[in-house]
């Protein structure tokens, strides 16, 4: 369970994210649609605190934070352990094999030892497709290769709630496919996945619950259904541009 | 030329020696002080979220970059007896030559750390990493290979600065040579020689850098291409 309560972020004078409030359901997938500066990526950021709100609050998995004040050191780690994010640009470690990559996480945060870590690396390779790429290093992998290696990095720390900022936007068609397979599978086993996206067809296929930011506002919050079907000006607005493409 | 033959072979010893008591040891220590005064400094730049600490590191870089290496060596030297400060040659030419290489290898560093993606940093976020983790496993592996090249010049430059503690009459393989010189009237092939055991000193230190900077790339393609 992930509740938002009035959450407001800005960035100087400008406010991103404007008293937005939320709940999402574990073993769903949500997708957050909204045009470029909606605030989506900010939202998504938030969740992880990668970005601290300046107000509001954040309830997941039985861990809740206030914002406000600073945070301690103690309550980021807590709160961010119940999410794990992949990046549009992978973010990969360079210096590390696709395996360690995966690996590092567990052991570091004194999980597991480096045996069962590797152990559990192998396997989310291999369930990424990636088994025989275990020793490559990111420089050469495709750029599909490495996001489901960072995907399966997500998955090593066991999170709550999978966050995708823009998975495959730095991708092309034949690759950004390989990368939504995977994501489907995860949404498949009911897994609880955020994901900020311009993929349409994912979002009407796989999402369990669209979430449509505009201007630092929920405009859309629901099935997908009702939002492909609604008869919202802005959302057919930004819905039309898709279907002329 | 047999005579400047038979000077090279005769001189030979007293450079080498000359460059295996003085040269050499001097840039291996000032050297490694350097590293150790580039990474405080580095530190106290970047991680200090403490003005002072942070202004004392610029300062620091400001002045030991800014000035000459002999004008330091002179004021380290030749100036500190005043307040009452006197140090031995020795003392003195690893001092300053630390203090002059460690500024640059501070800039070095900086740079170093400054250059490592945004998006490295995140990731070690979101993964939980503490920040002692973030600098072990993720920054410092990449900012050493990135460092290599602007560090091996680092050395070069201290090798050859090291020429300058002559002035303050310790006999490295440049006053050594200059005796030579002086002694035999032949400035011509006495510095010629000097010229060449410097630079074979600089060009196995090319030979170490580049080996490390493959050992250290072997991860990135365009290297080993």
């Amino acid at each position: 369970m992930l509740k938002l309560e009035d959450l407001t972020k800005s960035f100087e004078a400008t406010t991103v994210l404007d008293n937005i409030s939320l709940d999402l359901e574990s073993g769903e997938t949500t997708v957050i649609l909204g045009p470029s500066g909606s605030g989506k990526s900010t939202l998504l950021r938030c969740l992880n605190l990668l970005e601290t709100p300046q107000s509001g609050t954040l309830f997941i998995e039985g861990d809740l934070v206030e914002f406000g004040g600073k945070l301690t050191d103690e309550q980021v780690r807590t709160i961010r352990k119940h999410s794990a994010m992949v990046f549009q640009s992978f973010n990969l470690f360079p210096h590390y094999t696709a395996l360690q990559n995966v690996a590092l996480a567990p052991v570091l945060n004194g999980k597991m030892n480096k045996k069962d870590a590797n152990k559990l690396a192998s396997d989310l390779l291999d369930k990424v497709g990636l088994g025989a790429k275990k020793d490559s290093y990111p420089d050469n992998l495709s750029g599909g290769q490495q996001q489901r290696v960072a995907i399966a990095r997500a998955l090593a720390v066991s999170p709550d709630y999978l966050l995708f900022d823009e998975p495959t936007s730095a991708l092309d068609p034949e690759l950004e496919a390989e990368v939504i397979g995977v994501l489907i599978d995860l949404a498949r086993e009911k897994r609880s996945l955020v994901v900020v996206t311009h993929n349409m067809a994912f979002a009407q296929k796989v999402a369990d619950r669209i979430v449509f930011l505009e201007g630092g506002h929920v405009l859309y919050n629901g099935r997908p259904e009702g939002f492909f079907s609604s008869t919202n000006e802005r959302i057919r607005r930004f819905l039309n541009i898709f279907e002329t493409v | 030329m047999n005579r400047y033959i038979e000077l090279w072979i005769e001189s030979l010893p007293q450079l080498l020696e000359a460059m295996v008591k003085v040269t050499l040891p001097l840039t291996l220590i000032a050297f490694v002080l350097s590293l150790l005064i580039g990474i405080l400094a580095t530190v106290m730049r970047t991680r200090s979220n403490v003005n002072p600490l942070n202004w004392i590191s610029r300062f620091y870089v400001w002045v030991f970059r800014g000035t000459p290496l002999l004008v330091q060596l002179f004021l380290i030297f030749y100036g500190l007896p005043r307040l009452g400060i006197t140090l031995d040659t020795w003392t003195a030419a690893i001092i300053t030559l630390s203090l002059n290489t460690g500024a640059y290898v501070a800039e070095t560093f900086r740079a170093s750390v400054a250059s490592i993606p945004r998006g490295q940093f995140e990731a070690a976020r979101t993964l939980n990493f503490t920040k002692m983790q973030t600098l072990t496993k993720v920054v410092i592996p990449q900012a050493v290979r990135i460092a290599l090249p602007p560090l091996g010049n680092d050395l070069i430059d201290l090798v050859k600065g090291t020429a300058l503690v002559s002035t303050i009459s310790l006999v490295d393989l440049f006053q050594s040579g200059r005796q030579v010189a002086a002694r035999t009237y032949e400035p011509l092939a006495m510095y010629l020689e000097v010229a060449f055991l410097y630079l074979i000193i600089v060009t196995i230190l090319s030979w170490g850098q580049r080996y490390l900077e493959k050992r250290s790339s072997r991860y990135v393609r365009s290297a080993n291409a």
